[in-house]
């Protein structure tokens, strides 16, 4: 008997993580890029939200930050009184770590510090709840947050509110309540692939897109970036598959080479994130098929792969900076300094022809002045 | 003939729904039923398969192993490690089987020694075991894993067929006639079915259970050796939530959670089926929030006949007066 309940509880818990489980939501990343026009693109990014929910890819006064120097001015003052901290996903992702990075640097440059602090898994979502309401029952001043979900800091960010800490959101998940939101257009990444595929390709043939599950809304909208890049530009490309493979490299892997099998004509991949593209690379060479891959996220092994001649190209939306530019925004804001909703951070397609530039070059980076206030 | 059907009958049975989906398929887009697809659906199953047939002698012995997907990684990223450093491949190999033994090993101590419930003792060496992959690694990819050990499992005979398949194909022949020619075989079923007798009838229980997760823990190195093979490089994300899988597949296949009963046949089978689903899903194009839906349906329906087979009558009566 008792090993029919015990038995009862396993399938349960196999059914249920089966449902739940599997992902890693990669980092994330999205953004207003150097190389084209760099504010947003209100026409081309809206397409699976619904009116009413909040979509920083839409915002109309949204900014780039050197729009924002050059409108506040450049210099920054550093209030007295800046108590800063930062809540964000999993450290054993690369994305992540370099964000924090990003954090650590503009702490250095502004004679701060900065505390942060993470989850050990992309799944604690009442976790990353509670260290937030820990931020702001500890007194600091503003919180600067990429929470796991679209939902599960709203409550802790009202309450931060209430208290009069600053909330900045960064990246992804997003937190509408909060005061300003800071990363990549979320659908121009998908954009920028679209575009760069249709360069090479000239202008036609299949394409296919490698999709993880979306549990946030940069995910969401990198495929829709995609998909309404070709639709707005009346493009030759059809995409003719479009699967979930969990952000797993493996399962990318199996179905690009089912896909290469299927579509003889495949010209293209665009991958939700680098994992599953680096798996989809695999599957071409493995076929010896002429075919295209692109990913998303500018993971280290990714610009390696770019370098041997794997993977294509990728999105990189610079985290380094990103995190820079978010504490250079909550700095301003402490100021009183005039903030658009949505300030814009950089994001590039990186493929053979610039894999070995400076970041800094490519996104035409210029440091922060920052003042003692 | 008869012989081989009462024997192999719910191995048959599942292998029956696994024609069906063939058939439906194949309606759909006669591009399944082609050698290409063929090959495809048995890669697809290499990993889920393996680490499936290791689970299958944890749960036959009544307990479970929930770290495969964490030594999975840890493997991967042991025999990448030791094969970019320059060792030789086959060493690389010994290494990886060594490493699974011995993380298996730790689980049957836990089990065994400190007399822990299988689920809670696996479910804290997947843990620690991730987190050992994540501390080695500093969460970096190990990358460039040369060809000459890439090719032991990546290569392929004429027809296209890899030599990771064979490579499966043999651990379930070999588990196979552990489980039906040996004595250890016996053991594990009786263990499984009934402790305290099988302890009474002189089995030695401790080292049954030890064999058990060891064999869970080698299964496991070799699924995780063929995914460095396959992917050229490891990752301490890799194979999360792979244990999922194995448990469907082994489930489906006819493996009682409870222990005591199933095949590795039946492992094979079920195995099959959830990859042929998979590839089938993928190749008609089947939206991807729906694979999630279907596939759940499968293992819920797939068990529910394990269950009814078992005591059909039994469930019908109870059934009725409720």
């Amino acid at each position: 008997m008792k090993k029919r309940t015990f038995a009862l509880a396993l399938a349960l818990t196999m059914a249920l993580s089966l449902t739940a489980c599997g992902s890693n939501p990669a980092a994330s990343n999205p953004g207003s890029n150097p190389g084209s026009s760099p504010s947003s693109n209100p026409g081309s990014a809206s397409t699976p939200q619904d009116a009413g929910e909040f979509n920083p890819d839409v915002a109309q006064d949204a900014m780039t930050i050197e729009e924002l120097r050059a409108a506040n001015g450049t210099e920054v003052a550093v209030p007295a009184d800046a108590e800063l901290a930062v809540v964000m996903k999993s450290l054993s992702n690369e994305f992540w770590r370099t964000l924090e990075e990003g954090y650590q640097q503009a702490a250095s440059d502004a004679g701060i510090t900065i505390e942060v602090d993470a989850t050990t898994s992309e799944n604690d979502e009442i976790l990353q709840q509670t260290m937030t309401e820990n931020f702001t029952t500890g007194g600091k001043t503003a919180l600067m947050l990429s929470p796991i979900s679209d939902s599960n800091l709203t409550s802790a960010v009202e309450s931060a509110k209430a208290a009069g800490v600053l909330t900045v959101n960064v990246n992804d998940g997003l937190i509408a309540q909060a005061n300003h939101y800071v990363g990549p257009n979320a659908a121009q990444n998908g954009e920028l692939a679209a575009a760069w595929l249709s360069e090479k390709l000239g202008d036609q043939g299949e394409v296919a897109i490698v999709i993880g599950m979306p549990k946030a809304f940069a995910a969401r909208q990198r495929t829709a970036g995609f998909k309404q890049w070709i639709a707005d530009n009346n493009s030759g490309l059809v995409v003719v598959e479009e699967q979930n493979a969990d952000w797993d490299r493996n399962q990318a892997k199996t179905i690009a080479a089912n896909w290469i099998q299927n579509h003889p004509n495949l010209k293209g991949i665009f991958c939700n994130n680098d994992t599953m593209a680096l798996g989809v690379v695999e599957a071409v060479k493995e076929a010896g098929a002429d075919i295209l891959v692109v990913g998303v996220d500018g993971i280290g092994e990714a610009y390696e792969s770019i370098r041997n001649g794997g993977l294509s190209a990728t999105i990189d939306s610079f985290p380094f900076y990103m995190g820079q530019i978010a504490t250079e925004v909550t700095l301003r804001s402490l100021n009183g300094e005039t903030i658009p909703s949505v300030v814009q951070t950089p994001q590039a397609l990186i493929d053979s022809t610039n894999v070995d530039m400076d970041a800094a070059e490519i996104i035409n980076w210029v440091p922060p002045i920052y003042t003692a206030g | 003939m008869k012989n081989v059907y009462t024997r192999y009958k719910r191995e048959l049975l599942v292998l029956a729904a696994a024609a069906i989906l063939c058939v439906v398929f194949t309606v759909i887009n006669p591009r399944f039923m082609t050698w290409g697809n063929f090959l495809t659906v048995f890669q697809q199953m290499v990993l889920n398969g393996l680490l499936a047939v290791g689970i299958m002698f944890a749960i036959l012995t009544g307990g479970i192993d929930l770290s495969i997907g964490c030594t999975f990684a840890i493997v991967g990223i042991a025999v990448a490690s030791a094969c970019v450093a320059g060792i030789n491949p086959f060493v690389a190999i010994v290494i990886g089987l060594a490493i699974g033994a011995l993380l298996g090993c730790f689980n049957g101590f836990l089990v065994n020694n400190l007399k822990l419930q299988p689920f809670i003792a696996t479910l804290g060496t997947m843990s620690l075991y991730r987190g050992i992959a994540y501390v080695v690694t500093g969460g970096v990819p190990v990358t460039n894993v040369p060809a000459s050990f890439r090719s032991i499992f990546n290569g392929q005979f004429p027809g296209g067929i890899r030599y990771y398949v064979v490579v499966m194909v043999a651990v379930f022949i070999i588990a196979h006639i552990i489980l039906s020619k040996t004595r250890t075989g016996d053991y594990l079923y009786s263990v499984g079915g009934n402790e305290e007798a099988a302890k009474l009838s002189g089995v030695n229980t401790k080292k049954t259970k030890y064999i058990a997760y060891i064999a869970s823990g080698v299964c496991t190195a070799v699924a995780g050796m063929v995914m460095l093979a396959s992917l050229g490089s490891a990752e301490a994300t890799a194979g999360t939530g792979y244990e999922t899988d194995a448990i469907a597949a082994a489930a489906i296949g006819g493996t009682s959670m409870a222990g005591g009963r199933g095949t590795a046949f039946g492992t094979f089978c079920g195995a099959l089926l959830l990859a042929i689903l998979k590839v089938g899903m993928v190749v008609i194009s089947v939206d991807s929030f729906w694979q999630y839906v279907v596939t759940g349906l499968i293992i819920v329906v797939a068990s529910y006949f394990e269950f009814a087979k078992d005591d059909f009558a039994a469930f019908m009566a109870r059934f009725k007066r409720s």
